[in-house]
């Protein structure tokens, strides 16, 4: 158990203060590896919104043929109204669909030469978010059988895409969370090592008073903790201000194309992340201190 | 196992507070520098440890204290064979045997009451507690009021009382000084031998190894030189009648 005496948390404040020149290298370099996980993991949360968003969309886009005639859309329409779990049925005539373009897309008229035949009519369905995949993907197969219609959409190709994207960010993380141990302890271990040379007098005394193993090592336990903390600690403060300042600049356009606000860390991640800190800190500084000053 | 301020039954307290038997101890082989050491020191006593360099004189405290082990025979502290205790053990030896040693060994950068304060800290003593105490040890070797100073700023002989201070805080049952006054001049090293002369006078066991024959003549005090390997147990004062020749037993 750690000794969290008066004696042990002065020794270390102490310590802190003659080598803050050490300690606040020490810190810095364990910024720049926890930035690194810390932005990695940013990435994911925000690809499984984003999946998350899409995964229960409830659209799909029923694209009709050129030649599908007045009737046929009422009668598809009509039909489509009745099935279970459909919630909208709107038609988007091709007119309605260049303009939709125009006014969203290109407000300069650059692609006003296209052929009509580049905005085709379709039946935009939206359906309750409980229907399955599978259960959309049936619908889609009949669907896809009628003579008005062309072809569907129902965006489950982009989730596909998504979540393969988001499984890769998440073994990124964990081959970044691997680099951020390995930087923890030696960072920490190298820095603890050090610290011990420079007070290899104050450990011979210690020593010569009949101090225990425990109590030589707790301020220097307690040095190592603070420094994967506060690396940590900074790590998610700059990615804060990074991440205000590239949202500041891009957010209504990041949210229009994914269509999901972008978020920062949840703070049970920046807890988890100062406390993992913390935790390998101390055990980098154990580890670091195997070897103690001997009288 | 040895606990600071535990008390001792009467069994116990009449028991040599030392013990030396037979030991030997060398660190390169074929060259012993303890060879085959008996020796008795009781309770309360004041002891000289004396002999040419590399006599022995700081082996054989740091046998004392653990910092080294015996090679054969064994030593025994109240009792139990230093040589024996566990590594968890060490400690609490430590906190009955106050160290003082030539070069101070003192944390520069601390302050007075720091490095006094630390011998009690490490027992876990409330800071009250601990205050109170290290007011009196600075009070006893004259340094009362200099308590906040950074040890490092101090001259030879003020941060010699601060480890003579360290050494008696604890009140411990046996007080070592090795060569305690060998980095100071004539004077300041009656005054430190003085101190040690009060400390004992207050009940404490010492021994106190020098080479510097001025001190043993200063006071009639038991003198144990260190030869070849061996003790030799002489008494100091020159004019005691009845006693063995120092001028003859001390090697030159």
């Amino acid at each position: 158990m750690l000794d969290l005496s008066n004696a042990t948390t002065r020794r270390a404040k102490r310590g802190l203060q003659r080598e803050w020149r050490l300690h606040a290298l020490s810190v810095f370099s364990l910024s720049v590896a926890f930035v690194c996980l810390a932005a990695s993991l940013l990435v994911v949360t925000n690809l499984q919104a984003v999946e998350e968003r899409w995964a229960h969309a409830g659209r799909a886009s029923i694209y009709l043929r050129d030649d599908a005639t007045s009737a046929d859309v009422a009668q598809l329409r009509e039909a489509l109204g009745k099935v279970p779990g459909v919630t909208k049925v709107k038609y988007v005539s091709s007119g309605q669909a260049r303009e939709q373009f125009a006014k969203d897309d290109d407000p300069n008229g650059t692609l006003a030469a296209l052929p009509a035949e580049a905005f085709p009519a379709s039946i935009e369905l939206e359906v309750r978010s409980d229907v399955t995949d599978d259960a959309l993907t049936d619908m889609v197969t009949k669907l896809q059988r009628l003579p008005a219609v062309d072809d569907v959409e129902t965006y489950q190709a982009w989730t596909t895409r998504l979540a393969r994207l988001v499984r890769g960010g998440v073994a990124a993380s964990a081959v970044l969370a691997v680099v951020v141990l390995l930087s923890v302890l030696a960072v920490v271990g190298s820095t603890m090592r050090f610290a011990l040379q420079r007070r290899r007098g104050e450990v011979e005394v210690l020593r010569l008073v009949g101090a225990t193993d425990r109590f030589v090592k707790a301020p220097f336990l307690i040095e190592g903790s603070l420094q994967g903390a506060l690396g940590a600690a900074f790590a998610v403060v700059l990615l804060g201000f990074l991440f205000v300042l590239v949202r500041g600049r891009l957010d209504g356009d990041l949210a229009l194309l994914i269509g999901v606000e972008p978020s920062f860390l949840p703070w049970q991640f920046v807890l988890g992340m100062v406390a993992l800190g913390g935790v390998l800190g101390a055990t980098a500084a154990a580890l670091g201190l195997r070897r103690l000053v001997t009288v | 196992m040895l606990r600071a301020g535990a008390r001792f039954g009467r069994e116990a307290a009449q028991r040599p507070i030392l013990l030396f038997e037979d030991v030997y101890k060398s660190y390169r082989p074929g060259a012993p520098v303890l060879r085959g050491m008996n020796l008795v020191i009781e309770r309360g006593e004041f002891v000289f440890f004396t002999g040419s360099s590399g006599a022995g004189k700081s082996t054989l405290l740091r046998l004392l204290y653990r910092a080294e082990t015996v090679d054969e025979g064994r030593i025994l502290f109240m009792g139990r064979d230093v040589a024996r205790l566990t590594p968890d053990s060490v400690p609490f030896l430590r906190r009955n045997i106050g160290c003082v040693f030539q070069d101070f060994k003192l944390v520069h950068s601390w302050s007075v009451y720091e490095n006094v304060a630390i011998t009690l800290e490490v027992l876990g003593l409330p800071q009250r507690l601990v205050r109170a105490r290290v007011g009196e040890a600075l009070d006893r070797v004259g340094l009362s009021g200099r308590g906040g100073d950074p040890a490092g700023v101090l001259s030879g002989g003020e941060q010699q009382r601060i480890a003579v201070a360290r050494a008696i805080v604890g009140e411990p049952a046996l007080l070592l000084a090795d060569e305690p006054t060998g980095n100071l001049d004539p004077q300041l090293a009656i005054d430190i031998l003085g101190l040690f002369e009060e400390i004992h006078e207050a009940g404490t066991t010492v021994i106190f190894a020098t080479h510097d024959r001025s001190l043993l003549e200063i006071q009639p005090r038991r003198v144990v030189v260190l030869d070849n390997g061996k003790a030799i147990d002489v008494r100091s004062g020159i004019s005691s009648p009845g006693q063995t020749d120092f001028d003859n037993e001390l090697p030159v």
